[in-house]
């Protein structure tokens, strides 16, 4: 059996080359047939065939066989690309990722038969002369060296060649009057195995080196070194009468045709590392990559967080030796901060490359999109021009396991609802393709991801009745909300625009949940859109998870950190000016009702009653939610590490996680989200206002 | 065998999950957690949460004192610190003379026991770490305290 690291590289393996194969049959469809992109998923589908067969997932191996055959006649322009012909291996790659699926454990078992019948229904299409031409044809060219070749050997050479090695059949002839053909035998055996790899031999390498033959022996090489220089070598072994040595034709490959393409699939090959070298065709960037286990990164950075807790300690101390030793040793007390200094700046430094490594770029989220929107277009026969920019911007990798699903949602909606059916657009005097633009870019500490369409836009007068009509808002609240905000009414739990639920959005997910899940990894989002013009919706990410700029406030005596993102402002008010409605406090703010709740009564803990007449007031916000939390004391920003309070104590209400500080204290960091479900504060509450 | 005292009596757990010893040091609370989880520390760069093994077993409270100490433990894979009264000694008990544990000694259930040692003379309580720190517990306790919230 396959370890769990072998299989995991195989699936990561894998998962690349579906992907390439994906981005190159959208791009045969898109800009016809090419040469380039036919040989990348050759190349693709033969390694996933490789593989899948050594780790044993036979299914996998037979539907990779017939798609591999496919690309190999299309490759020589054997095979016509037809649009029947894209959807058959489009449907084939779908199951080639269930298989992967179930592979890990994901899915119900898949069956392969329909695929590859498919699959085979469109070779046997092609005229009789050429079917089968594949694999199953011997080499043209007469064996002068008896050996008999099965399939398995020639997809080795087959591989083998694309890695640019040469297969050659060998002959061996031994002096008839030799005393020792087991060893000159084994001789031959070890001399070839310096210039390259024995595949095959006749007897078996064992018989040969025990002796069991006659005079001769035959065997399949694969080397780089040409013809002349391997029967050089082997009439160099002494005893060795006579070397015979034919190059092996690949199956399939006949003639002039065989050292065209061998060529240039090692050209290819050559210009890979480079990539500079070989015109890729646009959008296919394959991600080169060291595997990494993502704990180990953890770790690392688990680890710097201790050399800068360290270091802070370090600068304590020198405060304490410089305020101990007043003037004498001031030299050395400059160079303990001078050391301290520079251990920040390393440790800055290292912190921000392991950050970088776990750094991912968008394009592994973003590149299953084209192929999504191409079938929800085909579907609802609409024209859409997908526009991706920005593929390299990097995430952190937690961020971009999270994301996709908000943002298939929002691209959904867009092809759905947003862009309206090609006799509409021409009626309303737009170009009848419609676009749909994915952008990703920095900006300061945050990741941009936007999605627009130029389609019908949200009509914020339709929203607005729509959100009375199903009870989400009062007709009074609805006139006086202004179209800014009647746009944000997407995002409300039970709101969803389309009249009828289609198939392709609206599966009872609506925007809330797209707005929860991006709050949840402390994103945010933002829509603007105008009627006719099309929607636009932002998402502002964080690069990381693992770090938040943190609000450090005291409660109690005890240190508490708030996430910045959801800190609106921070206020001082007077004690009097806080009111009571009912049961709770609330406070006017700009002339809007606040309500206010004491983290200590959240917190059960005992409050730090101040004698003073002001008190410090955070206003957090979390989505249209605002209200104020009144802290003891406010001890400013600070960049923190999360860390999580581990399972024993599992999930604390409205605490995230705790960080620990420069003197090695533990503070927590409040999950301001759970604290709004905790306190239900309503957004009726403050629309009342 | 670990010994440590609480409430006056004589404790053992096995030396194979026990981490390592420290002294007390400021133990940052945990908010809406049962009540015997003190709260959590810093060891090292790890958050560890720690337990008050004399609240975990409803003893009397003992104030900490100088000889307090915090016994980080593993229990099934966590890390867990607890508080005891004192550390004393590490011993090794042979295996015969260990006791099945009555139904009840000292207040505390013998679920959580492992048995009696009596070792010359002196009565040592074993304790089964796995079961004080059932994870189905702490989950149920939490729930309550949310639900009544």
């Amino acid at each position: 059996m396959f370890s769990d690291e072998e299989i995991s590289v195989f699936l990561d393996e894998l998962e690349e080359k579906i992907q390439i194969i994906n981005e190159n049959i959208l791009l045969l469809e898109r800009e016809g047939e090419s040469r380039e992109a036919l040989q990348e998923i050759f190349r693709a589908a033969h390694t996933i065939k490789g593989s899948s067969g050594v780790m044993g997932y036979e299914k996998m191996a037979s539907l990779t066989h017939e798609m591999e055959n496919l690309f190999d006649q299309m490759r020589k322009g054997m095979l016509p690309l037809t649009g029947k012909l894209v959807d058959t291996l489009l449907t084939a790659l779908d199951s080639l990722q269930a298989l992967r699926d179930e592979i890990v454990g994901k899915d119900v078992p898949v069956d392969v038969g329909q695929v590859v019948a498919d699959l085979r229904q469109c070779q046997e299409t092609l005229p009789a002369a050429s079917a089968g031409a594949g694999t199953k044809e011997e080499a043209g060219s007469p064996a002068t060296v008896a050996i008999d070749l099965e399939e398995v050997d020639y997809e080795v050479i087959q591989e083998a060649e694309l890695r640019g090695y040469q297969a050659y059949k060998i002959s061996v002839e031994l002096d008839p009057g030799t005393q020792m053909k087991s060893v000159r035998a084994f001789l031959v055996f070890e001399t070839l195995q310096q210039i390259g790899e024995v595949i095959k031999s006749v007897p078996s390498a064992e018989d040969i080196q025990e002796g069991r033959f006659d005079n001769g022996f035959r065997l399949v090489l694969l080397t780089v070194e040409d013809r002349e220089r391997v029967s050089n070598t082997l009439m160099n072994i002494s005893e060795v009468a006579a070397v015979e040595i034919e190059r092996v034709v690949p199956a399939g490959d006949t003639g002039m045709a065989a050292p065209e393409w061998e060529q240039e699939s090692r050209a290819a090959e050559k210009a890979k590392p480079g990539s500079a070298s070989k015109p890729e065709p646009a959008g296919v960037k394959t991600i080169q990559t060291v595997r990494v286990d993502v704990e180990r990164l953890d770790n690392l950075m688990n680890l710097v967080g201790e050399l800068v807790i360290d270091r802070t300690r370090l600068n304590r101390f020198a405060e304490l030796f410089e305020g101990h030793s007043a003037g004498g040793s001031s030299e050395m007390v400059d160079n303990l901060f001078e050391i301290s200094e520079h251990l920040g700046q390393v440790t800055g430094d290292l912190q921000e490359q392991i950050m970088k490594a776990r750094m991912l770029p968008v394009a592994r989220v973003f590149n299953r999109f084209p192929r999504m929107v191409r079938d929800l277009a085909h579907k609802m026969g609409k024209e859409i021009n997908f526009i991706v920019e920005g593929h390299e911007t990097e995430l952190d990798r937690n961020v971009i396991e999270i994301i996709g699903d908000p943002l298939i949602h929002l691209i959904r909606n867009a092809v759905d609802h947003g862009i309206e059916a090609p006799e509409i657009r021409t009626k309303l005097g737009k170009p009848k393709m419609g676009v749909v633009k994915l952008r990703a870019s920095y900006l300061e500490n945050y990741i941009n991801i936007t999605v627009q369409d130029d389609g019908r836009g949200l009509d914020p007068e339709r929203l607005r009745a729509k959100a009375v009509e199903k009870g989400l808002l009062d007709q009074g609240a609805a006139v006086r909300m202004a179209d800014r905000e009647a746009l944000d009414l997407v995002f409300m739990a039970g709101f969803s625009t389309a009249a009828e639920v289609s198939d392709l959005s609206g599966r009872g997910v609506g925007m809330d949940v797209v707005r929860n899940k991006i709050e949840s990894i402390n994103g945010m989002i933002d829509i603007a859109s105008a009627p006719g013009e099309g929607t636009t919706f932002t998402i502002r990410l964080p690069l990381t998870l693992a770090i938040i700029q943190a609000l450090m406030v005291e409660l109690g005596g005890e240190q508490f950190a708030l996430p910045l993102t959801n800190v609106v402002e921070t206020i001082s008010i007077e004690r009097g000016a806080i009111q009571k409605i009912k049961h709770s406090e609330v406070t006017l703010v700009r002339g809007r009702i606040l309500p206010l709740v004491r983290l200590s009564a959240v917190f059960e803990r005992e409050a730090f009653r101040s004698e003073e007449d002001h008190v410090f007031v955070v206003v957090l916000g979390v989505g249209e939610k605002k209200f104020g939390v009144i802290v003891d004391k406010l001890l400013g920003e600070l960049e923190i590490v999360i860390k999580s309070l581990g399972d024993y104590l599992g999930k604390v209400p409205c605490i995230s996680g705790a960080t620990i500080l420069g003197d090695g204290q533990v503070a927590l960091i409040v999950d301001v989200r759970s604290l709004v479900k905790e306190i239900g504060i309503e957004e009726t509450v403050y629309a009342a206002g | 065998m670990v010994v440590f005292q609480l409430a006056q009596q004589t404790y053992g757990i096995d030396i194979a999950s026990v981490f390592e010893i420290i002294r007390m040091e400021k133990i940052t609370k945990v908010p809406r957690t049962p009540d015997f989880v003190e709260g959590v520390i810093n060891l090292r760069g790890k958050i560890i949460p720690v337990i008050d093994l004399c609240k975990r077993f409803g003893l009397d409270y003992t104030e900490a004192t100088n000889s307090s100490r915090i016994i980080i433990v593993d229990v099934d894979g966590n890390t867990i610190g607890m508080i005891v009264d004192a550390v004393s000694e590490v011993l090794s008990v042979p295996a015969e003379s260990i006791e099945p544990p009555p139904s009840m000694i000292h207040g505390i259930d013998a679920a959580y026991l492992k048995g009696i040692a009596i070792l010359e003379g002196r009565l040592i309580i074993l304790l089964n770490l796995g079961k004080i720190f059932h994870d189905h517990e702490i989950n149920e306790i939490e729930e309550l305290t949310v639900e009544t919230a």
